[in-house]
């Protein structure tokens, strides 16, 4: 089984018809003239991916944006359409007094399978206090967390927030929550190479491509920033799929993770032993 | 001047449709008897051209375009498009549509569309899957 497990369904139609909606979400993420995605297109984006499951990120920045962008619900609404090709994440503002609330119903009534954050948009640093409520519904739910780590292209972020240093203390303090810092921490990469040979419950993803191609990009990330030799014998087990769709280009970055010369088993780990393992199994 | 858009979700990275039939009803609806019939595509990774309609002719034209404009080789069109907020990745798909063009033009005489028995319009897409709008302009003269 092939899984994204970056994907933000922000432009897909079924949750776009409110013009003003739109409009605030193209502004608020900075991605322009895309348009909005029939079901049916990204099914055949899919198809060319080889994909067989994308995992959908709502986006809650509240204390920033005033109102989620992609909500919880709007979620469950894209399950509920596609349930053999989805899977739903949650997202809350660890600012807000009822973030805690929100991530319980998310996982309770809506069944949503982890947790979405990006400590740059959301500006809190991953082990301030108003997070720790958070990550004790995760482990009491068994859902993972997804952290955006490392650079962000969205606008009104601060990077230092999601520095992957940042992650070592909830790693340490929660050994069984496991915590995806995405995007290999990029620029960060060795550092976030470091918190994954240290700690088995994290994880990252390959969910960036801010140069070059998508070929050329992960070669310099995956083999050279990382060694080729220290993903396909150390690591191997800690690294998933990820494009960020719409920022980044879903099917040629998948198609491009077999031209990197890792072991076979090792590319099923990524493509999605290692998302299956992530999620708990279960969805 | 009668104008009508023709709307494609296309399933796959490169493929020809030919949408001759489309463009022929809707010369018919617009009722002009005598002009020009103009068909352009709306993007920068599609193309426009015509031919005959054949599998082999279709294989060899795809052929031959990535000749031309190969998927593995250092093109500066990848890179952060800040206008879009996103990365270009398509190159070849905006070399490909710079060979076949964006459009094609056809006589109307008699409310008919007039083409050579071999000729048929093909919507050419290099950068699918993707939703695309071609505009069909039907001009009295």
């Amino acid at each position: 089984m092939f899984i994204d497990i970056h994907v933000f369904p922000a432009f897909y139609e079924p949750i776009n018809g409110d013009p003003a909606k739109e409009e605030l979400r193209h502004r608020a993420l900075n991605i322009h003239k895309n348009g909005t995605a029939p079901l049916k297109h990204i099914f055949n984006q899919m198809n060319c991916a080889g994909l067989d499951r994308l995992c959908l990120l709502p986006q809650d920045y509240t204390s920033r944006t005033g109102s989620p962008l992609v909500t919880n619900d709007e979620i469950r609404t894209l399950v509920d359409l596609a349930p053999d090709h989805f899977i739903g994440f949650a997202s809350v503002d660890p600012n807000e007094k009822d973030a805690a609330d929100r991530l319980e119903d998310a996982f309770a009534r809506l069944d949503l399978r982890g947790l979405y954050l990006h400590p740059g948009r959301q500006r809190f640093f991953p082990a301030d206090p108003c997070a720790e409520p958070l990550y004790r519904i995760c482990e009491q739910y068994d859902r993972p967390v997804l952290f955006h780590a490392g650079f962000s292209y969205e606008p009104d972020t601060v990077t230092r927030y999601g520095h992957p240093l940042a992650f070592e203390e909830i790693a340490e303090q929660h050994p069984k929550l496991r915590i995806c810092v995405s995007q290999f921490g990029w620029p960060w990469c060795r550092e976030t190479a470091m918190l994954m040979l240290k700690y088995p419950n994290i994880y990252t993803d390959t969910a960036c491509l801010y140069f070059d191609s998508a070929s050329e990009f992960y070669k310099q990330m995956l083999t050279q920033d990382v060694p080729i030799t220290w993903i396909d014998r150390s690591l191997r087990h800690q690294i998933m799929f990820g494009s960020a769709n719409p920022r980044f280009e879903q099917i040629r970055m998948a198609n491009s993770l077999s031209t990197l010369d890792f072991r076979d088993s090792t590319l099923d780990l990524i493509r999605g032993g290692n998302a299956l393992a992530f999620l708990g199994r279960k969805f | 001047m009668f104008v009508k858009a023709i709307h494609l979700c296309t399933k796959t990275y490169v493929e020809m449709t030919v949408i001759t039939p489309l463009v022929e009803d809707i010369v018919a609806e617009s009722g002009i008897r005598n002009g020009m019939v103009t068909v352009q595509t709306k993007h920068t990774t599609t193309g426009i051209t015509v031919n005959e309609a054949l599998e082999c002719l279709e294989s060899d034209i795809q052929y031959a375009l990535s000749l031309f404009a190969p998927e593995d080789r250092p093109y500066c069109h990848a890179r952060i498009l800040p206008d879009y907020g996103s990365t270009a990745g398509n190159p070849t798909g905006h070399l490909k549509a710079m060979l076949t063009g964006n459009h094609c033009h056809f006589l109307i005489q008699d409310g008919k569309m007039i083409r050579g028995g071999a000729q048929e319009i093909y919507f050419c897409e290099f950068d699918g899957p993707a939703q695309r709008t071609v505009l069909v302009m039907v001009e009295e003269k």
